[in-house]
């Protein structure tokens, strides 16, 4: 075996064990975890980086991957691994993702050779205010850089999974770094499979660093160096922006407090069924309680919650009522924690599921168990002290198929 | 004589049966109590930032509060007892998870230097958080610790809620590592939790 096939080998041990659940044995980026995720986990087979050294178009080089590994990608989930995997490892794991396309073996990519540095002056942070508007980095960006005025509202990479686009702002989540030479090597060699092109044909090296020196002025204060009042101004601000954007503060909320787990049927390898994701159906087994799918969230009218009021809603996700006037059981679904929500946040979540376009899935309702089997199963927990377990069932337990 | 004092046996002993059956029937969680009755104490339990002196730290540790009491951490993360969660030891762990990669007892997440996070980095935390990876390289499904979901939270908010953590109450609770996957009760589940017991291994 060569010694690369052989890094490669026990690269592979170390990718099952720790990259599996977001990017997929397959390399695909198909993990389970993969649905969840925004930006989605990169697809190794398509041999298409964002962060690299080297030409549009091209692969990146070893340092490249080995940079993003060890890193991370700052603003998603995908960690640093420095001090959790050696750099030999991380070598080995780089051979086996470059074994997910034959692209590899045959092209050999070069580093482009970056101009020299523009110094970091005033001037050039005024020149660079120029080139971004010539180069009209605002149509996506906003003229403010954290996408206030944006043209663009709306991106998907190569995969059509839906993007951020970059808040010029906030440096802390520049996935490839925050140097000025980071940043002038995006504008450089275009970020593949996204819609970030190269602009290497359409402004100078001078230009592009002109522009590096100024998206790097545009960094605003992370909370954590701020003082109260920075603080204070910090939170209004983002309050204000979730007023301002309902829907986007909503989906966030949905996201951060575990609706789409529990409300997305899943197969036994926990991935979510194709085209259900919030369809609900998952069926929780609660110990003696008996058998409780959860709610088709989407807002098709006549199987999920489409027909609600807000009020119904509002009383089903802060009080555990549901709409034909039955009471939910403190778990699994936490409604007593989401009565803490203030009533801008409860809004927005609402506003956001009525954004989730409709899935027909028709969800059984609860069953109890017959009085003895209930009761037996009470003994059992209180008398005997045995422990009976909320059992969360794979599949989906509600029917797709059109009305009969 | 006789005959009155074996009816009132008989009547005395039926009362007895029904009413233990009526304990068994009625005992938490019974759906009869207000939901405040429910939220008032799981919410309330959350320690107040009131008495953190840096006023710049105490208004990212109230948005960390915030964002704890209403992203479920307690739903796994609480102490549970054959009554319910024992709020009183908020956030310290113990509830027991059967997956098919092993055996996870939920951790002590109180800023405890020997049992809790106060022996993690703030890396640690965060990296736990957004990434399911352990401070020893162990990666988590996203279905035991959701943070799948929570890497949607901004770095900012991210940092607020460790912030928060770090002022909770002390606990010692020494929280068993994951165990080996053993199989579960229900053939075919993806997971399985218990809650009546506390998982706490003395230290």
């Amino acid at each position: 075996m060569s010694a690369p096939a052989a890094n490669a080998l026990r690269g592979k041990t170390i990718y099952d064990a720790k990259c599996v659940e977001c990017h997929g044995a397959s390399g695909k980026g198909d993990g389970p975890a993969g649905p969840l995720l925004s930006p989605a986990p990169r697809d190794f087979t398509s041999a298409k980086y964002k962060l690299r050294t080297t030409e549009t178009g091209s692969l990146p080089t070893d340092a490249d991957l080995i940079a993003s590994i060890t890193r991370g990608l700052p603003g998603t989930a995908m960690p640093g691994w420095e001090g959790i995997l050696s750099a030999t490892e991380i070598r080995d794991v780089v051979e086996y993702l470059k074994s997910f396309s034959t692209r590899f073996s045959n092209e050999q990519p070069q580093e482009v050779v970056a101009a020299e540095q523009v110094a970091n002056v005033p001037a050039a942070v005024a020149r660079g205010a120029g080139v971004y508007e010539k180069l009209q980095c605002g149509k996506c960006h906003g003229s403010d850089g954290r996408g206030t005025d944006r043209v663009a509202k709306t991106f998907v990479d190569d995969w059509g999974q839906p993007l951020p686009v970059a808040n010029l702002t906030e440096p802390w989540t520049f996935r490839g770094g925050a140097s000025p030479k980071d940043v002038y090597l995006r504008f450089r060699t275009g970020m593949s499979g996204s819609p970030m092109p190269s602009f290497k044909d359409a402004a100078s090296d001078d230009d592009m660093w002109d522009l590096a020196h100024y998206v790097v002025s545009l960094a605003r204060k992370p909370v954590w160096e701020m003082n109260a009042q920075e603080v204070s101004a910090h939170y209004a601000r983002v309050a204000a922006d979730a007023q301002a954007d309902p829907v986007k503060r909503g989906e966030a909320l949905v996201a951060t407090s575990l609706c789409v787990i529990c409300h997305s049927p899943v197969d036994s390898d926990s991935r979510i069924l194709p085209g259900l994701k919030m369809a609900g159906g998952t069926v929780f087994r609660v110990g003696p309680y008996g058998d409780y799918p959860a709610t088709n969230l989407t807002s098709d009218k006549e199987t999920g919650i489409g027909a609600y009021t807000d009020a119904q809603l509002k009383a089903a996700i802060t009080r555990g009522e549901k709409r034909d006037g039955s009471r939910m059981l403190p778990f699994p679904m936490d409604w007593a924690g989401y009565s803490a929500w203030n009533p801008s946040d409860l809004d927005a979540v609402i506003a956001y599921l009525r954004t989730i376009p409709p899935v027909r899935n028709l969800v059984p309702p609860s069953r109890q168990p017959a009085l003895p089997v209930y009761l037996w199963g009470k003994f059992r927990m209180l008398i005997l002290g045995q422990d009976l377990p909320i059992v969360i069932l794979p599949g989906n337990a509600g029917s797709t198929g059109a009305p009969s | 004589m006789k005959r009155w004092l074996k009816r009132a046996a008989l009547v005395t002993g039926l009362v007895g049966v029904a009413a233990f059956l009526a304990f068994l029937y009625f005992i938490p969680p019974f759906l009869f109590l207000a939901p405040e009755r429910f939220s008032e104490p799981q919410n309330s339990a959350a320690p107040s930032v009131d008495g953190i002196a840096d006023p710049a730290e105490r208004r990212i540790a109230e948005r960390g509060r915030y964002l704890v009491v209403t992203s479920g951490c307690i739903g796994c993360h609480h102490v549970p007892t054959p009554q319910g969660p024992d709020f009183a030891r908020y956030l310290a762990g113990g509830l027991k998870f059967q997956t098919r990669e092993g055996t996870y007892v939920s951790r002590n997440l109180t800023p405890d230097t020997a049992t809790g996070l106060g022996r993690r980095s703030d890396i640690e935390v965060k990296r736990v958080l957004k990434s399911g990876v352990f401070p020893d390289g162990h990666v988590v499904s996203h279905r035991t610790m959701p943070w799948g979901s929570y890497t949607a939270y901004t770095e900012e908010d991210l940092h607020a809620i460790v912030v928060y953590l770090r002022h909770l109450s002390p606990v010692v609770h020494a929280i068993p590592d994951p165990q080996a996957a053993s199989p579960m009760s229900t053939p075919g589940a993806i997971q399985e939790a218990y809650g009546g017991r506390d998982y706490y291994t003395a230290p």
